[in-house]
Order: C-alpha cells, then sequence, then structure tokens
C-alpha cells in the first residue's frame, strides 16, 4: 500500500455506466410512508373456451360445442388519505351450450353413460360490481365490501367485513373475515318441462379466519381455514337427471343446505441467487354432501431484468363424488335427491398455465397470460369406476393493462 | 385561515426549517416531532438507537431489525449497487482517524488499517437480519437520513392536508406544492467559498439536495480536505466544489449528490446525466454548470 498523502494516485472508482432511477425509486418508495398515494387502474380481458364435447361422449354421436366466455374487468383502486376505495366492474358475455343431463348410451344394451347437451345456444350477459373501503381503525387494517351481480335469471347481493391485523415487531400476522350473500334465480330459459321452478333464492355465509408467519428471511408460510354456509335452493334448474326405471327425467334436486370446510397452507419462498420466488399451495375440502377434494398449486415467479417477469405454474386438483350424484339412476333414490352435474363428480384436473408481464415507461404495465385445463377420472387421487361424459377441458387467454397515477 | 407558518427548530445535526401554509401550526409541530423521531432511532450518538445496536453486535451475532430500517437498509444496498459501490453506509469507520474538528491529516497507515472494515458487499443483509462480519465494522444513517426525514416530514404535512409547503432540513429540501398564489419557491444554492448563494433554483414540486466539500472540511498546508471520504481510497474526494440534485424524493437527490461528488469533475455529471436527474454542478473553479435552470 504504497499510498502518498493524497489520493491522486489512488484508484479511481467506477460507477456502474448507466445506474438505473428506477431501481433508487422503487427502494425509496418501499419506505414507509414515502410512496405517494397513487389512483391504480386495471383493465383485464380475458377469453375462456371449453373445448367440444366429443361425439364418442355424446348422446347423438356428434361433436357438440360448449362454453365460451369473454370478461372485461375494469378495476380502480383511489387512496383517500390513510383510507382507500377499490372497485372492480366485470362485464361478461356468455354463450354456447352447456350439460344436460347423461344418459345410457341404449338403455339395457350399452351402460355407457353419453351427455346430452342442452338443445339452442343461449347467449347471456353479467354484470357485476364490487366496491371496497379500506380503512385502518385501533391498529387494525379493516376492509369493508359491498356487491351486485345481474344475470337474465339471477341477481346476487352480498357484502362483507375482513381485518388483517399484524403486531408491530412480530413475525405473525392474523387476518379474518365473514362475508353473505343473497342470491335470487328467476329462470327465464329451458322452461322444457312442467317442473322447472318459479323462482328461488339462497343465503350463503361464509367466514376465514388465517395466519401468517415469517419463517425466516426469506420465507412466509400462510395458514388459513374457512367455513362456508348455504341455505335455500341450491339445484341447478337447469340440468335434469336421467332415471332408468322411472319418470326418464327428473329435476337436478340436491339437498337445501350445505357446509363447507377449508383448510390451506401457502408457502412463498424467495431464491435470492435467481431472483425468483417459489410459491407452493396446499388446500384441502370437505362438504356435508360427502365431497373431498384436494389441490396442489406449485408456481415460479421469476423477474427477468429490471422490466420482466414471467409466471409459469401448474395445479393439480382431485375431488371425491356428492353421495346423491350419479351419471343416471336405476331407480329413483329414496331421499328424493339426484344429479349428474359432472361438478359432483369424482374426478381430477390439471391445470398449466404462463403469464408474462411488462413494466412499461410511465407507470404502466402489461400482460398476457394462458391457462389450460383438463379434468379427467384419470387424475383423481382414488380409481373412478365410471367418468362422468361432461367433464371439461378449457384455455383462457387473458390481456391485462395497467397503470396507476 | 391559512397563512404562510415557518417552524424553526434544530435536529439531524442542523438548523430546520418547515413552512406551510396551514391553519393552524399542529402538523409543522408534528413535523418537527418526526425529524426527533428519526433523529433517536438512528443515531450514532445514542446507545439504545437501533444502529448502536447493529454496530455493537459487530463481529458477533445478526441483529433483527424492523420494517421501517429493513426498508432503509434495502434503500442502501440499491444505492451501493447503483452507484458501482461508492455510496457505502459502512464508510463511516474513517471517522475514527478523520477528525473534522481537529483538523488533523491522518497517515495512510491509519487510513489502511480500517479499510478492511469498510464494503457494504461484506454485510450479512438477509432481511431482517444484518450481520456485521468483523468487529469494529459500523454502519451509519447519515449519508441518507436527514433526507430520509425530509421526505417523510413531507408525506406527513401532505397527509395533514398541506398542499403548499417547504420542508428544509439545513439544505435538504422537499417543496409539498408552490406558494399559495401558485408562484415558486427560490431555493438558494449555497456558495461554496463564500456566505451566500452561488445560485438559485425555482421550485414548484420535488426534492433538492446538495452536497458540498464546504462542509465540515478544513484547510490543512493549503490544500482543502472535505468531509465526503471515499470508500474505496479512505481519503476525501477532489474535484467538485459542489453538486446540487433535483429529484422527486429528497432521499434520491441527496444519494446522487454525494455520489457525483464521490465521481469527481469527470465522471460525475456523466454519471447524473445517465440518471436523467436534473442537477447543478459548481467545479473547483466555481464555474456553475448543470441542466438546471437557475438564476445567479
Amino acid at each position: 500500500m504504497g499510498r502518498g498523502m493524497n489520493n491522486d494516485g489512488a484508484k479511481k472508482p467506477t460507477a456502474p455506466a448507466k445506474p438505473s432511477l428506477s431501481a433508487l425509486t422503487a427502494a425509496a418508495l418501499a419506505l414507509p410512508g414515502l410512496a405517494p398515494a397513487q389512483v391504480e387502474t386495471d383493465l383485464l380481458y380475458s377469453r375462456y373456451q371449453e373445448a367440444d364435447l366429443p361425439g364418442e361422449r355424446s348422446s347423438d354421436g356428434v361433436d357438440h360445442p360448449r362454453y365460451e366466455i369473454d370478461t372485461y374487468l375494469f378495476r380502480l383502486a383511489a387512496p383517500l388519505g390513510d383510507q382507500a376505495v377499490v372497485a372492480n366492474l366485470t362485464y361478461e358475455t356468455l354463450s354456447g351450450a352447456s350439460p344436460w343431463y347423461v344418459e345410457p348410451r341404449q338403455a339395457g344394451v350399452d351402460d355407457t353413460p353419453v351427455q346430452v347437451m342442452s338443445g339452442a345456444s343461449i347467449r347471456e350477459n353479467r354484470a357485476d360490481v364490487q366496491l371496497t373501503w379500506a380503512l385502518p381503525l385501533g391498529g387494525i387494517d379493516w376492509g369493508v365490501s359491498l356487491g351486485y351481480s345481474t344475470e337474465d335469471d339471477y341477481r346476487a347481493t352480498s357484502g362483507g367485513i375482513e381485518f388483517e391485523y399484524r403486531p408491530l415487531g412480530s413475525a405473525h400476522s392474523l387476518s379474518g373475515g365473514v362475508g353473505y350473500s343473497y342470491d335470487k334465480i328467476d329462470p327465464v330459459r329451458g322452461a322444457r318441462s312442467l317442473d322447472v321452478i318459479e323462482a328461488a333464492d339462497k343465503d350463503s355465509l361464509n367466514a376465514f379466519l388465517g395466519v401468517s408467519w415469517v419463517l425466516d428471511a426469506r420465507t412466509v408460510l400462510q395458514t388459513a381455514v374457512s367455513y362456508g354456509l348455504h341455505d335455500g335452493f341450491l339445484s341447478d334448474p337447469y340440468k335434469r337427471v336421467y332415471v332408468v326405471q322411472g319418470p326418464t327425467l327428473i329435476a337436478d334436486s340436491r339437498p337445501e343446505e350445505r357446509q363447507q370446510f377449508t383448510a390451506s397452507a401457502r408457502l412463498r419462498r424467495y431464491l435470492a441467487g435467481v431472483g425468483a420466488a417459489l410459491h407452493a399451495d396446499y388446500r384441502y375440502y370437505r362438504d356435508d354432501w360427502q365431497i373431498e377434494a384436494h389441490t396442489v398449486e406449485l408456481s415460479w415467479h421469476q423477474a427477468l431484468g429490471e422490466h420482466w417477469r414471467v409466471v409459469p405454474g401448474l395445479r393439480w386438483y382431485s375431488q371425491s363424488q356428492a353421495e346423491f350424484y350419479a351419471p343416471y339412476f336405476q331407480t329413483p333414490r329414496s331421499d328424493g335427491l339426484a344429479s349428474s352435474d359432472y361438478r359432483l363428480s369424482p374426478y381430477g384436473a390439471l391445470t398449466a398455465r404462463l403469464d408474462l408481464r411488462r413494466a412499461l415507461p410511465g407507470d404502466w404495465e402489461i400482460g398476457i397470460g394462458g391457462e389450460w385445463y383438463e379434468a379427467s377420472a384419470d387424475y383423481a387421487v382414488s380409481s373412478v369406476a365410471v367418468e362422468s361424459p361432461g367433464l371439461v377441458e378449457y384455455l383462457i387467454f387473458n390481456f391485462r393493462l395497467g397503470t396507476r397515477f | 385561515m391559512a397563512v404562510l407558518r415557518v417552524h424553526r427548530f434544530k435536529a439531524l445535526g442542523g438548523p430546520c426549517t418547515l413552512y406551510a401554509y396551514a391553519g393552524d401550526d399542529a402538523a409543522l409541530r408534528a413535523g418537527e416531532a418526526e425529524a426527533r423521531r428519526i433523529e433517536a432511532k438512528y443515531s450514532r450518538y445514542r446507545d439504545d438507537s437501533i444502529v448502536s445496536r447493529i454496530n455493537a453486535a459487530a463481529g458477533m451475532a445478526a441483529v433483527e431489525v424492523d420494517e421501517e430500517t429493513a426498508a432503509l437498509l434495502d434503500y442502501a444496498a440499491t444505492a451501493h449497487a447503483q452507484s458501482g459501490g461508492l455510496f457505502d453506509i459502512t464508510s463511516g469507520v474513517l471517522r475514527r482517524v478523520w477528525n473534522f474538528k481537529t483538523e488533523r491529516v491522518p497517515t495512510q497507515a491509519e487510513i489502511d488499517a480500517l479499510l478492511p472494515l469498510i464494503g457494504w458487499d461484506q454485510v450479512e443483509w438477509q432481511r431482517p437480519h444484518i450481520r456485521l462480519p468483523r468487529a469494529g465494522m459500523q454502519i451509519d444513517f447519515g449519508g441518507f437520513g436527514k433526507e430520509y426525514a425530509a421526505d417523510r416530514i413531507a408525506a406527513l404535512l401532505r397527509a395533514a392536508g398541506v398542499r403548499h409547503g417547504l420542508v428544509d432540513l439545513a439544505g435538504d429540501i422537499c417543496v409539498l406544492g408552490p406558494h399559495q398564489d401558485g408562484s415558486a419557491w427560490q431555493v438558494g444554492v449555497r456558495h461554496p467559498r463564500a456566505a451566500g448563494a452561488i445560485a438559485t433554483v425555482p421550485l414548484r414540486h420535488g426534492a433538492i439536495a446538495s452536497s458540498g466539500d464546504y462542509e465540515r472540511g478544513f484547510v490543512h498546508d493549503g490544500r482543502r480536505y472535505s468531509h465526503i471520504l471515499d470508500p474505496r481510497s479512505g481519503w476525501p474526494v477532489q474535484g467538485l466544489a459542489a453538486v446540487s440534485v433535483l429529484a422527486d424524493q429528497c432521499l434520491i437527490a441527496g444519494t446522487a449528490a454525494t455520489c457525483a461528488m464521490l465521481l469527481g469533475d469527470e465522471q460525475g455529471p456523466a454519471w447524473l446525466a445517465a440518471l436523467g436527474l436534473p442537477h447543478l454542478v459548481v467545479d473547483a473553479q466555481m464555474r456553475v454548470r448543470g441542466s438546471v435552470q437557475s438564476a445567479p
């Protein structure tokens, strides 16, 4: 170290040729209170497209197109001092045919269940508005929400309250909430038989409690339990059930009460070396219709440079059947319940998705994504004797544009 | 009725003045309280501050820090990376040999003995745990604490409804909005060698921070020793007399001004231009140049 009494001969420091103001700004705005309150808006378009019902699973032996849904979502979050208001407006266009009932291919000869689709292609619109008011009160963050949703034949009004509590200096936080929804169904179509209901309604109550644990500097575990209680008309007014020895077609008929329970664990692990985060989630579901389900989801959140983020994900799902489900029935059940809805059948499903996001100058962000889903008896956790012919396969494409100002 | 209220106090090592068009003094008093909170929390002179606790554990255990401190450490890490290691909160250890009050120039051997204790890249920082790996290492928030306080006080005043005002923490300035009549605040940039301003910058919003060889520096044998020490050599910077930078956050303006001083006459202005921040530099010959519209 033969340096003299001044630093003229010392090595001149070299700074990066391209310092990043956005990196400095992001770090500065992460400081408590420094981020200026900004209005955030997002516009999301998504297209949901079900694959055709293949001829080998349909009653008339030909392929049938199924549902398509176009969804437009507009989200606005506006800060009001230390409070905030969030509005979500959704508009959906649904069209296509849906499964109506399941019958044996040829009663007495070939018992293979095949799907009968609803005749005419329907087209309907749904509009939904959700408003949330977020406010801190007594050291706890509160959220109060109200929602209203309307379709041709359906209206739902909902409300809820949530909280999140993070004790100062603690490695865990507590959250919880309750929600209530009142749904009214007023069938306007599908009145092919006299037993179609005129109108019906249901009440739903949901509650959840969660704890988030900071395990170490890079790992967070979120655990939660939830309970749901639905009371009222829970059947599908547009579906029928085929009975071999009986009146042949009867209404889809489910219990007037359903209690649901879930327990979930979500692990978030940040991997600094590769600039990525691993999300691993598990959810257990059980209801008093005897459906038990497991969901495992893995996703990888990878930052690429300063502007790109790519998120591949894989989800596996498996459920057992509702006790009153069958593709079709030989004789009516003594309790009068019956459903051949594929969603109550035993099956498993795989979902693969990929999301890509890019930050643009001026606080804009653009994103595209795709998701492929396939349900099959082969993916179920236990072997399924008879697979529902109505199981669905779909693709979702979405596009997102967001900004803040 | 909103009149211009002026609140003066001394904190964070210098004179502070808060200006606000407000109905009463409540917000200004809360601003002073915030400056004192940050001073107490991050002062290296107080044994109970988080900085003292981290430094006391150097060479030993990791210390767990709260969310605010973690965000400040994250910021320091980012500034270190973006400045190629020039912005370094571990360089304060050089004060052991550089005493700007007694105006003594240390020997190279004294400086060389301290250099191994400097380097943010040695620090084990894994949110929320920080560990200084060598005994004798220390961090301090002197290089950005006052700027952070200016931003915090501005945010506090803004949340209290102040739309026309200015926060001045000994030259680190945040503007909340223009005067009530819409006119800009005339912010003076201090002359490095004489009393008064070398330039005046009109500001309606944003922040301005300055760094110069005039603060706590001294002249020994005809040579000027600035208090801004290069973390790599351990010697005071040379080249520029002062740098002022404009940014949306005082924190960033201050970091950029410090880094430009460290980079010197040639590289400093180019680095600021690459960051895209308006600036004003005063060179050793007291020539003012830069991209800011200013009046002499």
